[in-house]
């Protein structure tokens, strides 16, 4: 089978101007992600990881080079297309959840599908059924505040899914989860590329998440070091789990 | 259905993207706004009391007013006497004018006051849901979406702070002219024609003034970008 590229960099450079200096965050960043793939980023603060994550999701705009989302070079989109883009191809997971508070679950759920000109009986359904994937079917008019940060984060992977997105972006999902939680979440995440074939992308530190990536993609000083495939990040599964049994807050 | 799109070319895309297709119904924004304002109760309590103070001071000044012209050319002699006894039968067009012009700029100052009152207020309530605005704006909430949120807002703020007022300051013209001349020389018509003439103004106006105020605040808002949803800080 064929893979098909479902995001692309083509030596993708970000330049920010801080007083007079020119800091590069990124230099010259190539890399292809394929449909239905499980990739982490990682790297350190201040490597870049975050500035690529951003490009990938169609947050931030290259100063050269192109990022393709969906064949789409998105430096050509304009505001308009880019909230298209946001709202239909993209699912965003953020590490601190980010739900409308004054919203209940399935209010929170079903938003993106507002947006995306759904009527709201069909969004409210459609809202509920992804609640129930996600294992808060009873917990539908719950507001945030009432919930656990795993049920949280649940809540904030259905309306990541609300418009079908090719590509789910989670930046640390686990990152304010304890390990058991997180482990769940990761779980769900793995699934869910199981089950409808989309495309998850997420910048972590979080060694867990490395085990269930098809890839991992190390960056450091704006450049990718190395790409591994998890079979390769098999055979350092010993150091894998000391690492995990180290204190979960521990950045590498 | 996805898939399919996933194959089609750029152009096909584009295609697509026909304007319009990314909405927020007015009856979804009423909603969000109205839960929002239920919300922050405490924020919004500022922007609801000076909009109803100076909207008070304008419905009694108004009111005032407008009895008094009624009372004027009333042919009641007890009337007239009480006006003369408060000093208020006095229909010197100079001085008059004089006094409306100190008021005038009394109730400007005042406006000024609270519009720049509500712009702050509004401000850090913007700040304060950068990452609201942010995760919105992730989930394809265009510019204007978040622009009206905000406006909408302010504008239910203005209108129940207008209303209040407006009671208030029409409430407090009535209570001091009926002191001073007396309750039962105020005859309905004259309350209902004065009413009538001053609430429409004075929470048409509070809202306006509530609108103008989140104005800036409102584009500061919408200029937020997307980015902002993933701070973690603070």
């Amino acid at each position: 089978m064929p893979e098909q590229a479902i995001v692309h960099t083509q030596d993708v450079r970000k330049t920010y101007l801080m007083g007079n200096e020119e800091v590069h965050a990124l230099c010259g960043i190539s890399a292809t992600i394929h449909k239905g793939e499980y990739v982490s980023i990682m790297g350190p603060s201040g490597s870049g990881k975050s500035t690529f994550f951003n490009m990938i999701g169609g947050l931030d705009k290259p100063t050269s080079g192109e990022v393709y989302i969906d064949e789409v070079d998105i430096s050509q989109l304009g505001i308009y297309e880019l909230a298209w883009l946001r709202c239909r191809k993209i699912g965003y997971i953020f590490q601190t959840f980010n739900l409308i508070p004054v919203m209940n679950a399935l209010e929170n759920v079903s938003l993106p599908m507002v947006f995306a000109g759904l009527d709201s009986d069909q969004a409210r359904e459609k809202a509920a059924g992804l609640l129930h994937k996600v294992g808060l079917g009873d917990r539908l008019t719950h507001r945030p505040v009432e919930l656990s940060g795993g049920q949280q984060q649940r809540i904030a992977i259905a309306r990541a899914l609300a418009n079908d997105p090719a590509i789910i972006l989670a930046d640390e999902p686990t990152g304010n989860l304890d390990l058991k939680t997180g482990q769940l979440i990761i779980e769900l995440l793995l699934s869910l590329k199981e089950e409808r074939g989309v495309t998850i992308i997420t910048a972590t530190h979080d060694h867990k998440m490395l085990a269930a990536s098809d890839r991992v993609i190390w960056i450091s000083d704006g450049r990718i070091t190395r790409i591994q495939k998890r079979e390769e990040l098999d055979i350092r599964v010993g150091s894998i789990d000391e690492a995990t049994s180290a204190p979960p807050s521990s950045s590498p | 259905m996805r898939r399919a799109r996933a194959d089609m070319a750029p152009s096909a895309i584009f295609g697509e993207m026909g304007r319009g297709r990314l909405s927020l119904p007015w009856g979804r924004t009423v909603e969000m706004c109205w839960r929002s304002v239920k919300n922050r109760r405490g924020r919004f309590l500022l922007v609801f009391a000076s909009i109803a103070v100076v909207v008070a001071l304008f419905v009694s000044t108004l009111s005032h007013h407008g009895m008094l012209r009624d009372l004027r050319a009333s042919d009641d002699v007890r009337i007239q006497a009480a006006l003369e006894h408060a000093g208020a039968a006095s229909n010197d067009p100079q001085s008059e004018a004089r006094q409306s012009e100190r008021m005038m700029l009394l109730l400007v100052l005042s406006g000024l006051l609270c519009f720049v009152g509500v712009t702050n207020t509004v401000f850090m309530s913007v700040t304060e849901r950068y990452r609201e605005i942010g995760t919105l704006k992730c989930l394809g909430a265009l510019n204007s979406f978040v622009v009206r949120l905000f406006l909408l807002e302010s504008a239910f703020i203005g209108i129940m702070g207008s209303a209040a007022g407006m009671a208030a300051g029409f409430g407090l013209a009535y209570v001091q002219m009926g002191l001073t001349v007396g309750f039962a020389a105020i005859s309905l018509g004259t309350v209902v024609k004065v009413f009538c003439l001053a609430a429409p103004l004075a929470v048409a106006g509070g809202t306006c003034l509530a609108l103008a105020a989140a104005v800036y605040p409102a584009m500061a808002a919408a200029r937020m970008k997307p980015v902002d949803a993933m701070r973690v800080e603070a």
